[in-house]
């Protein structure tokens, strides 16, 4: 089990945002966080990554919480933000390097795999430039690479499709299936649901801070006999409980 | 559109004077008066030994007055939003600029009324002006300022093409002939010279302006700029938190960075050197702090003086130097990436130890220069290195520790 979430409570203050949440994440395996603006798919992310501490319950990695070493739990990660946060003084080669040195990866190696990222994404010639001042798509590109630079276990990916050209939204799923394939897992939120019921295995789906439902897409549908066959469709008739 | 403007002026003033009390607080009100004092004491020297008839005398009003006319910017007090916002009332925007522009005339026009006042005597003994001569220059220059703000409000305008009203060749342009046919020639000349020039921008802006459109990014960014620089003045004084500094490639430092090792320990110092020597934020406070720090000891001599004000000034940059280390914090990696605050406390350490040494070295060599003397230099260098050890390994670390569990 890569990721283990169970029975978290948590939130930015004292109110909870997150109401009792437990879901999980298995080796290989690509789940999709799915859920309306503000219903809770940030702050679990950022409980994950170890922004915040939840209240009550417990996340794991691979069987380790954070409490308990939290560098080797912060080893396994790599996340890729919403929003691209770049370091303004430093260049692509240089954040290229902070990462190898942050992960303590192999120069040479590393080196290797990031060239070829470089490539597919259209940055090798923009190594000594400030990724600072790239346009939104060009960061998120930046974002990505670093993320798949690192042998990391664990992928966090908040919504990554809004802002790539279509030739790089194809590239990124290339590489999440590759190390799908090595074994790593993914936990991705979205609200590109096509794409997602393309590619992810199973959903989670979030709504006002509960896990409303989970599973596959032919679990959820079993689920919502009525509600129809995409899982937008699953996805509205969900919302459309809390709006009658 | 012109409630919008006194709106937007008071909000402004009201912030302006909040940091004026900050910037004009008694020191340096203290400093001030003895600064201009000591600058009067010695332009009243320099007017004793002037007579009339000097050739560069004209030549050195004529740089100072041209100099001042363009002190004193359009404000527009604009926003970035609203290019966004107010992009449906366009020709209402017309009233705000006019209204701008008379506002941004107090301000500009004090200074050149000020600056007339303080070379009105060098005026009177080098070209011995009747009073007369000096009013009509007075009329002059409050003209050809008037000429100006008004060449940047058409400017706000899209003029044809890319040519701007207001190119600096142009604002010079102008100013020089005025003042030189001032200086050379007669005041009265130049009065009707500036008025004329007043009334053909008048003329010209008046049967333009309505066909024209709104430079709203260009007039955006230079209200930005405007703005960004009053801000850097306060930010010398107090904090500002609008200005958060710029970043420079300087690769010339490339090689010096270079030798910090990429290694897994070295992680945070390979950051917050580079953040260090590219931002001008701290940087720029560094080499502000040290330069003074050594054009005072370069004007002391004695025994413990230069040792007192050594110390002084690594203690000064030390202090200055502790918010750097949050200068990440609000970047989510330094949180995700699996480091240790205390590699990142110790990065932070050598980091203010190197710079702490180089500043200590410079002063100490002024130091060295100025006195020939074996016993200060030595006292300096054993106290500097002292201080530098128990201000970056001993008092950052206790001070960020604390500070660190303050927050929880």
């Amino acid at each position: 089990m890569a990721l283990t979430v169970s029975h978290v409570v948590g939130g930015y203050s004292q109110i909870p945002v997150l109401k009792d949440i437990s879901f999980d994440v298995r080796d290989g395996e690509l789940v999709g966080l799915i859920g309306l603006n503000g219903a809770g798919k940030s702050t679990t992310i950022n409980h994950i990554i170890g922004l915040l501490t939840p209240h009550k319950g417990e996340i794991t990695i691979n069987g380790v919480t954070i409490a308990q070493d939290s560098q080797a739990y912060k080893q396994q990660i790599a996340y890729i933000p919403e929003t691209p946060v770049l370091y303004q003084e430093l260049t692509l080669r240089e954040h290229l390097e902070m990462t190898m040195m942050a992960y303590d990866l192999d120069q040479e190696k590393a080196w290797v795999t990031a060239h070829e990222l470089l490539k597919t994404f259209r940055l090798d010639n923009k190594l000594d430039w400030f990724p600072a001042n790239f346009s939104k798509g060009m960061k998120q590109k930046v974002m990505i690479v670093c993320a798949f630079l690192t042998q990391a276990k664990l992928f966090i990916i908040d919504e990554p499709f809004l802002g790539l050209d279509p030739l790089a939204v194809n590239d990124l799923l290339n590489l999440i299936e590759q190390r799908k394939q090595r074994g790593a897992s993914i936990l991705m939120s979205t609200h590109v649901l096509d794409t997602a019921q393309r590619y992810c295995d199973r959903f989670v789906l979030l709504h006002s801070g509960q896990v409303e439902t989970e599973g596959t897409l032919s679990e959820l549908q079993a689920a919502l006999p009525e509600a129809g066959e995409s899982l937008n469709d699953i996805y509205l008739s969900m919302t459309k409980v809390d709006r009658a | 559109m012109i409630g919008l403007f006194q709106q937007r002026r008071q909000r402004h003033l009201r912030e302006m004077a909040k940091y004026l009390r900050l910037v004009f607080n008694d020191f340096f009100v203290f400093a001030l008066l003895f600064f201009l004092g000591g600058l009067g004491l010695g332009y009243s020297n320099v007017l004793k030994q002037l007579t009339t008839g000097l050739w560069w005398a004209p030549l050195v009003a004529l740089v100072v007055l041209a100099i001042t006319a363009q002190v004193g910017r359009f404000a527009t007090l604009i926003e970035d939003a609203d290019r966004v916002f107010l992009l449906p009332k366009e020709r209402a925007m017309h009233d705000y600029f006019v209204v701008a522009r008379r506002y941004s005339q107090w301000l500009a026009q004090a200074t050149q009324l000020i600056l007339l006042f303080i070379l009105t005597p060098f005026l009177r003994v080098t070209l011995d002006w009747s009073l007369a001569q000096v009013a009509g220059l007075v009329v002059t220059q409050v003209l050809l300022k008037d000429t100006l703000l008004r060449l940047d409000l058409a400017s706000a305008y899209q003029v044809t093409g890319q040519r701007r009203m207001n190119h600096w060749t142009v604002k010079w342009g102008v100013s020089l002939i005025i003042l030189a046919v001032a200086l050379w020639l007669t005041p009265y000349v130049a009065i009707g010279l500036s008025l004329v020039a007043d009334i053909a921008v008048i003329v010209w802006f008046q049967q333009h302006w309505e066909h024209q459109q709104i430079r709203w990014r260009e007039q955006i960014a230079i209200e930005d700029n405007r703005m960004l620089g009053i801000y850097r003045f306060f930010n010398l004084f107090t904090d500002v938190p609008m200005v958060k500094g710029t970043i420079r490639r300087r690769r010339y430092l490339d090689g010096l960075l270079r030798r910090i090792p990429v290694r897994h320990d070295k992680t945070y110092l390979y950051l917050y050197s580079r953040g260090m020597l590219r931002g001008t934020e701290f940087s720029g406070l560094v080499v502000r702090l040290t330069v003074i720090g050594m054009l005072l000891l370069a004007f002391i001599q004695g025994q413990w003086l230069p040792v007192v004000l050594t110390a002084l000034f690594i203690y000064l940059i030390g202090f200055q130097l502790l918010p750097f280390f949050q200068q990440y914090d609000d970047i989510v990696f330094t949180h995700v990436y699996p480091l240790t605050w205390d590699q990142r406390l110790g990065s932070f350490v050598t980091l203010v130890t190197g710079i702490l040494t180089t500043t200590a070295i410079l002063l100490w060599l002024v130091v060295v220069a100025v006195n020939h003397n074996l016993v200060t230099a030595g006292i300096t260098l054993v106290v500097a290195a002292v201080e530098v050890g128990y201000l970056a390994r001993i008092y950052t670390p206790q001070r960020l520790k604390r500070a660190a569990k303050n927050k929880g």
